[in-house]
């Protein structure tokens, strides 16, 4: 399946792109998908570290354990500092 | 005087544009209320310490706007407040220019005063929008506190 990966402000400027297609297999947990996210993006684990990277499925805040379907949008991004 | 007859009017924005306190102030003030408390958070030039020479808003636009509506609906629930206004600016921003604006009306200013700062508060931890500090000598995407959700 198909999933948009979307990048903001500090992961889009390590990866170098704001957006990529990735493939994931059906069932694929959000954190199972951050991994191979890492895989394609090493930079993104080593610039930032699991534990400061959140993400959000479909402009919602997600746990590690939400499940990604196809079309679904994954968006990975630092702690938010709006305001 | 400009008013909106009378209507519940929420509003939530991200707009490119300056922003005009005054005008978005206006746009919360009901017949029934008796007081607006309006946040205007500006660019600061220094953080701890280091001079900052602009800054770059840059918002995950549409959960954005989502999450701005669910601080309005929940500060609905908490507070004895008639309407609430929310608009952020992107963009490059210069020292003392407008980022921010939440302004909230209600019949008596002691809860509008606490809503309006229990939406900053909120609106910094969820909201999805980042800061770049841009320095003479380099930039810094600012990271908020990421206990937030952890």
């Amino acid at each position: 399946m198909n999933v948009k990966v979307l990048f903001f402000g500090a992961t889009a400027d390590t990866v170098g792109k704001r957006e990529v297609e990735m493939s994931f297999d059906e069932e694929t947990a959000a954190s199972a998908a951050l991994s191979q996210i890492f895989e394609k993006f090493p930079e993104l684990q080593k610039n930032h570290g699991r534990k400061s990277l959140h993400f959000a499925v479909n402009q919602k805040y997600a746990d590690d354990d939400e499940i990604i379907n196809d079309g679904d949008e994954l968006a990975v991004f630092t702690a938010v500092s709006g305001g | 005087m400009k008013t909106n007859d009378g209507q519940k009017n929420h509003f939530f924005e991200i707009t490119g544009e300056p922003l005009d306190v005054g005008e978005i102030a206006r746009r919360v003030v009901l017949p029934e209320c008796g007081a607006t408390v309006t946040l205007d958070g500006y660019v600061r030039k220094f953080t701890k310490g280091r001079e900052t020479d602009y800054l770059v808003y840059e918002a995950y636009e549409p959960m954005a706007l989502s999450e701005m509506e669910k601080l309005i609906d929940a500060a609905l629930e908490k507070f004895e407040i008639a309407n609430i206004g929310i608009v952020h600016r992107v963009g490059r921003l210069e020292i003392g220019e407008t980022s921010v604006v939440i302004a909230v009306s209600s019949p008596h200013r002691r809860a509008a005063f606490e809503a309006c700062e229990w939406l900053i508060k909120e609106l910094k931890r969820t909201v999805p929008i980042w800061k770049k500090e841009v320095y003479a000598d380099g930039e810094t995407w600012i990271e908020g506190d990421s206990a937030a959700f952890n």
